[in-house]
């Protein structure tokens, strides 16, 4: 005799519970679960503008002048359309709770309980599953835009090996209270307080600090790394479009903070060898 | 002379119950002690140290770079004889004091020391009865507030008159450092310190807090740090911002001793109210009431105490460390000499991005714990509630280096720290699905508590969502250390914690002070600052995008509109604070008086009567049900269950 033969068929389940589709029609005519889901939609398409409002507020000096920020805007941009269906399913509700289900005010306590959900184990799983999804999401789109930037600003390359050859352009960024200073070791060591940066060509940034900690801010490029005293950071990027752009100090680094800026003029190649040879070798100190 | 071996005893309801024996008379010096002779103390003896120290300190002394230390040396005695005399003062070691002589508190004294039958009088003096000290937390918490509010008010007033400027440069630094880090004491406090103490006990049907004299002890701690921060403003200040990073901070002036101290000092304070409080909830729980019956504000707290227990002892080791620097010329975060400014950006980080938390849960906790008494149904999900709130406490302390990603400090750490950031936005979304679950077909009592809660999740989610950009390396490239950041975090800090504390101020205020907070001064002002903060904080935005970095006092004419839309906001804010204020004092003073459970909640704390008893509970309670027992059986679920059976017949009868 065989085992099998000893234990007795389990009953089939009973299936008394209705099919899924019967369940989600039966939902979807409750009187608030369309209109909340209406809701959603509308408030979502009220929020869309939002995605371009943003590029548009940060694109107002110029941005973005070189891959590097193109990359941040993307980043800034999707992400702004991703958070919008759940920002909008969160503000329906609220809407709907203040005006869709009923309301009681006065002094005294309300005689009628509300039904007492406890759980609701689709809704949670759900939320649960859609969340974990979307922060999943950002994470895998912010390593690989990380990743990206890493490279457009060539980080990735170690500090002993980095590149002389003539495409490239090495500036030392030396931050002190209250004024960058940039200087040129491949131009005879010439130095500027304006940031003179060739178009299209690759630059690396030796950061570092005098005194306290700055931040190097290059606004419209979307470079930004902390000048630390005692300590060399490194940068780069590649300006692709001609103009003058911002270099702020995003540090509190003590009374003139405000005023430690200057400017960023992105030349063609023309006219940075131009002013090279009208300046080189003289010394701004 | 005989000795009287005689017991004493007691009657307990008609049976004579042997005393403990007593070490010692009641009474002494400790009864003439309170704030008064605190201040006497305080100021006393920091005159004294002073004046020591300036004639002991040689007029040669200097430091490295030649600028006299007496000044330090000076301001440090002050400050130390501040403390330890006012805390003598307000008699906060007696108890240590009589075990030295050999002596204990009596019963009598105990009695004395919880406040028993001194009226209003055991408000300024070291109580031990929680209720009290919750009280003298709330009126304390108001004040640093308040003060924090009136620089936030003159910061923006200068950033707003951008034709000209009102302060100096270095005036203009130090009202922004100070402005930060009163408001996160505050901000820390405001939560867990009056409505833990006060609310706490009474919501797990305990008598008091597990320690009770460690209870006052932490909160007359704070209120002798309060002075250090507000006298630093006139010490040349905090020009550092509230995170006075090194070696800005070796360069500010005396001013900034102030801080460590009141640092150093606060942090303790919080050490031992967290242990306090984590006593309390872990052993003084009513008899049946589990972990599953214990209310979620409970767990709020409890959670803040854990990440406050571990998170401030590096902030306060930070500030040890620069004040030696200071003042010993040691060199921890001297660069020149071998320190490192990224050990003080860790260390002080470490404590900085669970501070957030310790600010946001307590918040989040009372907002929950009060929706389900003016929906009048459960808690939704109470399991992924508390699953929340032990996310957040777990993934708190692997995230402090977002703060750092443009650092340069370990380029390849931002990986990992964006994942374990990102990560934490699923255990807050927990706590996002429980209000939405528990707004969900409520029938919403519209009263100012629950009000607020609408107003704490809205920012809530703003500033949840603007945070996403935030850990998000290649964003924060372009949004680090911008305006960007300021409006982020104030929508954090102050659109769903200070609103989510407003909301657990007006639900407890009944409870506490047996009067009801006015409905409508109090609604006008929370919906005043509603609309003043979202226009000071969305024009910041704003400002942030266009690339307005943070802490400036002056900026390009391309950030004039928003700053001074922000400013106009900031104005609004201030009214309407000013407005919730005058509805706390005055129904206070006067408002109506409550019943002992005016809002018809089911939770321990309600039913005592009010004004509640020393020791709370004439007999303890017992918990048999789980908490926000509300609700009635859900209608469309038994609609639900006649279609099933309708289509079990169908399928039966084909």
């Amino acid at each position: 005799m065989s085992a099998d033969t000893l234990i007795p068929e389990e009953p089939e389940a009973p299936t008394n519970r209705p099919p899924s589709m019967e369940r989600v029609r039966s939902w979807l005519q409750r009187p608030y679960a369309r209109k909340i889901l209406i809701l959603t939609v509308v408030i979502g398409f009220l929020l869309l503008p939002l995605a371009w409002l943003l590029l548009a507020a940060m694109n107002q000096t110029g941005a973005p002048a070189s891959e590097i920020m193109k990359d941040i805007e993307q980043t800034v941009f999707v992400f702004t359309l991703v958070s919008i269906p759940i920002t909008a399913f969160v503000f329906a509700v609220l809407v709907y709770s203040l005006i869709g289900w009923r309301q009681i005010s006065g002094d005294e306590p309300p005689m009628q309980d509300s039904p007492a959900i406890r759980t609701n184990t689709i809704g949670v799983i759900l939320w649960t599953v859609a969340s974990s999804l979307l922060a999943m999401f950002l994470v895998v789109w912010g390593l690989v835009e990380l990743a990206q930037i890493t490279a457009n600003s060539y980080g990735s390359i170690s500090a002993d090996e980095q590149p002389g050859q003539k495409s490239s352009e090495i500036i030392n960024v030396t931050g002190q209270q209250w004024v960058w200073t940039f200087e040129y070791p491949e131009h005879n060591g010439l130095t500027s307080d304006i940031l003179y940066l060739p178009l299209d060509r690759p630059v690396y940034f030796n950061v570092t600090s005098k005194d306290v900690i700055h931040n190097f801010w290059a606004v419209e490029l979307g470079v930004k790394i902390d000048a630390n005293p005692g300590a060399i950071t490194q940068t780069g990027v590649t300006a692709n479009k001609l103009g003058t752009f911002n270099v702020r100090c995003a540090e509190l680094c003590g009374m003139h903070h405000a005023f430690m800026q200057t400017q960023i003029q992105v030349l063609e190649q023309d006219a940075f060898d131009s002013w090279v040879r009208e300046s080189g070798g003289k010394k701004t100190s | 002379m005989s000795v009287d071996t005689a017991v004493e005893t007691k009657t307990v309801f008609g049976a004579e119950v042997p005393q403990p024996p007593q070490h010692g008379a009641a009474g002494g010096v400790m009864r003439g002690l309170n704030f008064g002779t605190g201040l006497i103390g305080g100021i006393g003896l920091a005159a004294v140290a002073g004046w020591v120290t300036a004639i002991l300190t040689p007029s040669s002394a200097s430091n490295a770079s030649f600028a006299p230390m007496e000044p330090t040396y000076v301001y440090l005695a002050v400050l130390l004889g501040w403390v330890v005399g006012f805390m003598l003062g307000m008699g906060a070691f007696v108890g240590p004091l009589r075990w030295v002589v050999g002596r204990d508190i009596t019963h009598a004294d105990a009695e004395y020391m919880a406040g028993k039958d001194l009226g209003r009088k055991r408000y300024w003096k070291y109580t031990t009865d929680h209720k009290v000290v919750g009280i003298q937390y709330l009126v304390v918490t108001l004040f640093i507030l308040g003060f924090a509010g009136l620089l936030a008010m003159l910061i923006r007033t200068e950033l707003g008159m951008t034709w000209t400027s009102l302060f100096t440069p270095s005036f203009y630094n130090s009202m922004i450092g100070t402005h930060g880090i009163a408001m996160i004491i505050g901000m820390i406090v405001v939560i867990s310190g009056p409505l833990g103490n006060f609310i706490v006990p009474m919501m797990i049907g305990a008598r008091d807090m597990a320690y009770p004299r460690l209870n006052a002890l932490s909160v007359w701690l704070l209120v002798a740090a309060v002075p250090m921060l507000v006298s630093s403003m006139f010490m040349g200040g905090i020009q550092d911002g509230w995170s006075v990073y090194q070696p800005l901070a070796s360069q500010a002036p005396v001013g900034m001793l102030g801080y460590q101290m009141t640092i150093i000092i606060f942090a303790i304070s919080t050490a031992i109210a967290s242990v306090n409080l984590m006593t309390t909830i872990l052993t003084m729980r009513a008899k049946g009431m589990t972990w599953s019956r214990t209310p979620i504000f409970v767990y709020g707290i409890f959670a803040a105490s854990v990440m406050g227990l571990y998170a401030f002892p590096f902030f306060q080791y930070a500030q040890i460390l620069g004040l030696t620097d200071r003042v010993f010329s040691t060199s921890f975060f001297d660069p020149l000499n071998g320190g490192s400014v990224w050990l003080y950006e860790n260390l002080f980080w470490l404590l900085g991005h669970p501070e957030v938390y310790v600010i946001l849960i307590p918040s989040m906790a009372v907002a929950l714990e009060l929706m389900p008494v003016f929906l009048r149904k459960p808690l939704f999900s109470f399991n992924f509630a508390v699953a929340g709130i032990v996310g957040v406490v777990a993934l708190s302390g692997l995230v402090w280096a977002h703060h750092m990603y443009m650092t340069g400090w370990a380029p390849a750490a931002n990986y990992p720290f964006m994942l374990s950031t990102e990560m934490i936005s699923i255990p807050v979304g927990f706590l996002v699905l429980v209000a939405i679950g528990t707004f969900w077909r409520g029938t919403a009592w519209t009263r100012l508590p629950l009000m607020a809660v609408y107003a704490v999740i809205f920012n809530k989610m703003i500033g949840g969502v603007t945070g996403v950009y935030l850990s998000d390396v290649p964003a924060d490239q372009y949004f680090h250390g911008s305006m960007f950041v300021v409006a982020h975090f104030h929508f954090m800090l102050m659109g769903a914690g200070l609103f989510g504390a407003m909301a657990g101020i007006a639900f407890f205020f009944p409870k506490m002070t047996g009067r009801i907070l006015d409905e409508r001064v109090g609604s006008i002002g929370l919906w005043t600052a509603f609309i003043g903060f979202q226009i000071t904080f969305i024009s910041m935005f704003v400002a942030g995008l266009q690339g307005q970095p943070r802490r400036v006092l002056d900026f390009d004419d391309q950030f004039n509109l928003s700053n001074w839309i922000s400013t106009i906001g900031a104005y609004i804010i201030g009214i309407g604070m000013l407005i919730f204020l005058s509805a706390i004092i005055t129904s206070w003073r006067s408002g109506v008086i409550a019943s002992s459970n005016p809002w018809g909640s089911k939770s321990l704390e309600w039913q005592t009567e009010t004004p509640v008893p020393l020791e709370n509970f004439p007999v303890l309670p017992v918990v048999t049900e789980r908490p926000y027992n509300y609700g009635v059986p859900d209608p469309y679920e038994a609609e639900l269950e006649s279609i099933d059976e309708d289509l079990t017949e169908k399928a039966g009868t084909k």
